[in-house]
């Protein structure tokens, strides 16, 4: 195993195994085996950048590296994509203020 | 990754973590929940809830899988944990035997 992501939505991290070489495509298709969301529904945002990952470029291509944090968000009813909602653990610990902006 | 080839493991806080199982039978204790026969819940359904075990410790854990399945497979690169998690990163790891 070359390398893994964390693809995070609401409370969920799904940790995918994939290559430097694979595309976001690719990404989106070990997804869509996980949660039954076609491609074509499903937006990957690099979440250290803000970047929206495009389907055809390559995770190296676009910065993704090992252990990076991205965020998924789904097409809703109105055909647009919903906001980025990734709720922090630290939500519940404040007191944990020193791990602040450490994934 | 086919579905039937993962596990959630969910926090105490509620928050799931979606997982290879390669990477989870790093831990003993998982091991033997998915590969006794038939004993525990948690084998049918792919879950399992560690009531115990807060959000930011089971990432971490769950990172050290990934972690190890990488240093095993020869990319040895340094595993870093914040001294502020030690204890109870010490302690959730004596209970999954990893």
């Amino acid at each position: 195993m070359a390398m893994y992501i964390r693809v995070k939505r609401s409370k969920t991290t799904y940790f995918i195994q994939c290559e430097p070489t694979e595309t976001s495509l690719d990404i989106k298709q070990k997804l869509h085996d996980l949660i039954d969301q076609p491609v074509s529904d499903q937006r990957l945002i690099l979440v250290s950048t803000g970047e929206v990952l495009e389907d055809s470029k390559s995770l190296a291509d676009q910065k993704v590296e090992n252990d990076a944090v991205v965020a998924l968000t789904l097409r809703k009813d109105d055909n647009e994509f919903e906001e980025v909602n990734i709720v922090r653990a630290d939500d519940f610990y404040q007191s944990r203020d020193a791990d602040a902006g450490n994934w | 990754m086919r579905k039937e080839e993962t596990v959630k493991l969910i926090s105490a806080e509620g928050f799931e973590f979606v997982i290879h199982k390669d990477a989870a039978m790093v831990s003993q204790t998982i091991r033997n929940m998915l590969t006794s026969p038939g004993s525990f819940a948690e084998t049918e359904h792919g879950e399992v809830t560690f009531p115990e075990i807060s959000t930011t410790i089971l990432e971490k854990i769950c990172k050290y899988f990934y972690w190890n399945l990488q240093y095993a497979s020869g990319k040895q690169t340094e595993f870093h944990i914040e001294p502020e998690l030690v204890l109870e990163l010490m302690m959730a790891a004596n209970y999954l035997h990893t």
